[in-house]
């Protein structure tokens, strides 16, 4: 077991050291609700001084990695120390929340397990919040829900087996390109799902504007 | 003596001790329905009422005046531990009580101690389930440690808290206690206490640090059995205000900090028919069997049995 000293950034706030800047926040908001000093959790385990140096350090880990200039320099110091390995780090353009590692366990249900892990990103998401307000949605609105998680169509599309003429359709408003309302609904159904999001709602709130 | 659980047939412990740092948190009521629910799914299941200073276990399942208790193979009235053994109206569930036992049993002597749980292992039941006293006395610690198994029980309350995190802190410095030599414990506490004097009460893991760099080999020894307890919590009397995520935070920390593996197998909600079930003398798990707190109980048992949760709710 590590010290608090000996712990990495990255180790303090147990996040993959390419973590995304959106789960670097994340992160530093749940330990912050773990080791605040009202926290009912951590409540006696550390005296007011461990309390303080935790959340210092919390601080320190935020600062640097949400600073692109300041992390790149903590990331070059952890190559150097061969803590972490040249080309893991975090790099802005590269696809973030892949879905595929779900995808591959057999024998669980990947369509569960990938909500479940989206949900909670889904419900701090401030952007995704707010159009889940709207009592319409559009595919325009799902496709900045999609863009806001950071996953592709085509991971959708080998996720929930649908052909990607249709999940491209249905974000472009394309509703004559789907075989029938009843397809477009399972299709939305599946598609809202696999991004974490709740498949009647998606799906009557999309809906709405054909009946209209 | 190692693990009383070696002797389990599969992965999973059979033997679990129920305990709490503090009284209240329904040790006695977990374990009283955790278990009707076992039997009625066809496990044979022994309650143990090893709080044995202050002993109710018969009370809350159901049977005010038991005739044999755990004392009466402690003093040789009897001379196995399952003639103590009392059959329930439940088919496959049944109850050593501690109702007869003598008022000074609390400050059980380590030799009786040791014979009580060495009976307790060669006992042949699908689930032992042992509640235990509040407090950290050796005798709660004690039957923990030498489980390698256990559920701790508290409520989300600053005081429970507080207590749950002093029994993990006991459990841990018992432990090393109970592998080291006495003077070598003594000599290794006196060390630690002088570099940090929260060494022993707030910084256990302390000792296991400093006995890596004086023996590696023993304190590797020593870590690999606390990683390979089995321990769970539970935490009890969840109101709808309360933060769900409370008892697995308290694991996320106490691996974080003390290297102590914990699984949180959920939450049990309040329900106010429980003090009512209780006063009435009844099961509270068949009375209320659609209450969400029976759920709750029924995924809890899927921690400790290794069940799916289909196999789990349907119970």
């Amino acid at each position: 077991m590590k010290r608090l000293e000996d712990l990495s950034f990255y180790e303090l706030l147990e996040v993959e050291c390419d973590a995304s800047p959106f789960e670097v926040h994340q992160a530093y908001k749940e330990m912050h609700q773990l080791y605040h000093d009202d926290s009912l959790a951590s409540y006696s385990f550390f005296s007011r001084e461990e309390r303080e140096e935790i959340l210092a350090k919390l601080d320190e880990a935020y600062s640097t990695l949400m600073d692109e200039r300041n992390r790149s320099r903590y990331d070059q110091l952890l190559i150097e120390r061969g803590i972490l390995e040249k080309g893991m780090q975090y790099q802005r353009d590269r696809k973030k929340l892949s879905l595929m590692s779900d995808a591959k366990h057999p024998g669980t249900n990947t369509a569960l397990r990938i909500r479940d892990r989206l949900k909670p990103i889904v419900s701090s998401n401030p952007v995704i919040q707010e159009i889940l307000t709207q009592d319409v949605l559009s595919g325009e609105d799902l496709k900045k829900i999609r863009d806001e998680l950071g996953i592709s169509l085509e991971e959708i599309a080998e996720i929930v087996k649908v052909r990607m003429v249709y999940l491209h359709a249905i974000e472009d408003d394309q509703f004559e390109k789907t075989p029938s309302r009843i397809f477009l609904k399972g299709f939305l159904r599946a598609y809202a799902q696999c991004i974490g999001l709740d498949a009647d709602i998606v799906a009557n709130r999309y809906l709405k504007r054909i009946h209209d | 003596m190692n693990s009383i659980n070696q002797y389990s047939s599969d992965f999973m412990p059979h033997i679990w001790p129920i305990g709490g740092g503090k009284g209240g948190t329904g040790k006695s009521f977990l374990t009283s329905n955790i278990g009707i629910l076992l039997a009625r799914q066809g496990f044979k299941t022994l309650l143990i009422d090893a709080d044995l200073g202050t002993p109710n276990l018969h009370t809350i399942i159901g049977l005010p005046n038991p005739e044999i208790s755990l004392s009466d193979f402690l003093n040789r009235k009897v001379a196995t531990l399952e003639e103590t053994v009392l059959e329930m109206p439940i088919p496959n569930l049944f109850l050593i009580s501690g109702a007869r036992n003598k008022l000074d049993i609390s400050n059980l002597a380590h030799e009786q101690k040791m014979k009580m749980l060495r009976a307790i292992s060669r006992l042949d039941y699908d689930y032992i389930l042992l509640d235990l006293g509040a407090g950290t006395s050796f005798n709660t610690i004690d039957f923990f440690t030498l489980s390698d198994s256990g559920i701790f029980v508290c409520i989300p309350e600053p005081t429970s808290i507080e207590n749950i995190y002093r029994l993990i802190r006991s459990v841990y410095v018992r432990k090393i206690r109970q592998v080291l030599r006495i003077d070598r414990f003594r000599s290794l506490t006196e060390k630690a206490e002088a570099q940090n004097q929260d060494a022993i009460t707030h910084h256990p893991e302390y000792l296991l640090d400093m006995l890596k760099n004086i023996d590696p080999e023993q304190g590797s020894k020593i870590e690999r059995i606390l990683k390979a307890f089995q321990f769970k919590l539970v935490l009890n009397q969840v109101r709808r205000q309360d933060n769900p995520k409370v008892g697995a935070l308290i694991c996320k920390i106490v691996e974080k900090h003390l290297g102590m593996k914990i699984q949180f197998i959920g939450n049990v909600s309040f329900d106010e028919r429980v003090h009512e079930a209780v006063c009435r003398k009844e099961s509270f798990v068949e009375k209320y069997s659609y209450s969400q707190s029976t759920l709750d109980l029924k995924l809890v048992i899927k921690g400790i049995t290794g069940m799916t949760e289909e196999q789990a709710v349907a119970l």
